[in-house]
């Protein structure tokens, strides 16, 4: 099926975004990365350690996939600022995660900040992907000031519960004028299906594929799943009923009077 | 002459620039994002980015991230 997602004009095949983060291994993460189809990639930007030599994330990611960096660590819109300002320019992408996220024991995201930060850097020309709550209003926020994707959580990063605010996501995907991306929380395959299914553009995964037993088997298992849950919304799900309706025909060969 | 590179008070010689400075101190320029004195240094200038005495520099680089 040819249907690409598109994003600010940029057609992706692959509708799973993995993150980098949390593998035992690069190793174990470039294998997870191939397995998984995915096209883009998250990274982080954090400071070199003087005193350490540390292995290159970016030497292990197969050919082929892009980075998108994140703001990660970035408490107030005037952090994500910079970090995104000083990925740019030194020849990281101009896509930017943009995670504003005050609070470490929840890990959710600021959505005031998130949406000053927003504005200030597609003024400056980033292709900008927020990470939010999953607000349909504060989504038509963003995308009044030019996102190009909006990202709500499924549930807290890494805690795997799966789609806990469905209903919000809904209504985010029914009124969306760019892709939603339902980042955080997916903990298995089938919650990425649910994802796909309620008509979710793409998720994001992580946590659950780089701390399976076997990440790159999981990574497979992503895929289908997401592959799977977009031919479903395309094929037309059936309604939900109160009741039975037989699939069969009702008599069998027993005349009941 | 000193900047402070992380934190770190680091001397540096005549006519350093950013690129000579992350070559000898063996961080690969090829990943390498800096800031300087709060600014982020475009990568076509680490070459003739020259450092003053008193610079603050954060040398930073993609890291494992979600």
């Amino acid at each position: 099926m040819d249907d690409p997602l598109l994003i600010a004009g940029r057609e992706l095949r692959s509708r799973l975004i993995t993150g980098t983060g949390k593998y035992p291994s690069p190793e174990a993460m470039r294998d997870a990365v191939i397995a998984s189809g995915c096209e883009l990639v998250t990274v982080a930007v954090g400071r070199i350690d003087l005193d350490t030599v540390e292995e290159a994330i970016t030497d292990y990611l197969p050919e082929g996939v892009s980075l998108l960096p994140n703001t990660a660590g970035s408490a107030t819109p005037e952090e994500a600022v910079r970090v995104a300002r000083l990925a740019r320019a030194g020849g990281l992408p101009d896509w930017i995660k943009l995670e504003v996220i005050p609070d470490p024991r929840w890990l959710l995201p600021d959505p005031l900040g998130t949406l000053a930060a927003a504005e200030q850097l597609v003024d400056e020309g980033f292709t900008v992907l927020p990470y939010v709550f999953p607000d349909p209003v504060l989504q038509k926020k963003l995308e009044a000031v030019g996102c190009a994707a909006v990202m709500p959580l499924a549930s807290p990063i890494g805690s795997g519960r799966g789609l806990k605010l469905r209903h919000a996501i809904e209504i985010m995907v029914e009124q969306a004028e760019v892709p939603v991306v339902v980042d955080a929380g997916l903990g298995a395959p089938s919650q990425a299906a649910e994802a796909m299914e309620l008509g979710a553009d793409a998720v994001l995964v992580n946590t659950a594929i780089a701390r399976a037993e076997d990440p790159a088997a999981m990574a497979g298992a992503f895929r289908a799943a997401v592959e799977a849950g977009r031919a479903a919304r395309h094929a037309g799900l059936i309604e939900e009923r109160e009741t039975a309706e037989a699939s069969s025909p009702a008599g069998g060969l027993t005349v009941r009077s | 002459m000193t900047v402070t590179v992380n934190g770190r008070i680091q001397e540096t010689e005549v006519g350093e620039t950013v690129a000579s400075l992350l070559d000898r101190l063996g961080l690969a320029a090829k990943y390498a994002l800096v800031e300087r004195n709060g600014e982020p240094v475009e990568r076509s200038l680490y070459g003739e980015t020259a450092l003053a005495d008193g610079d603050s520099l954060v040398v930073a680089r993609p890291v494992a991230g979600g």
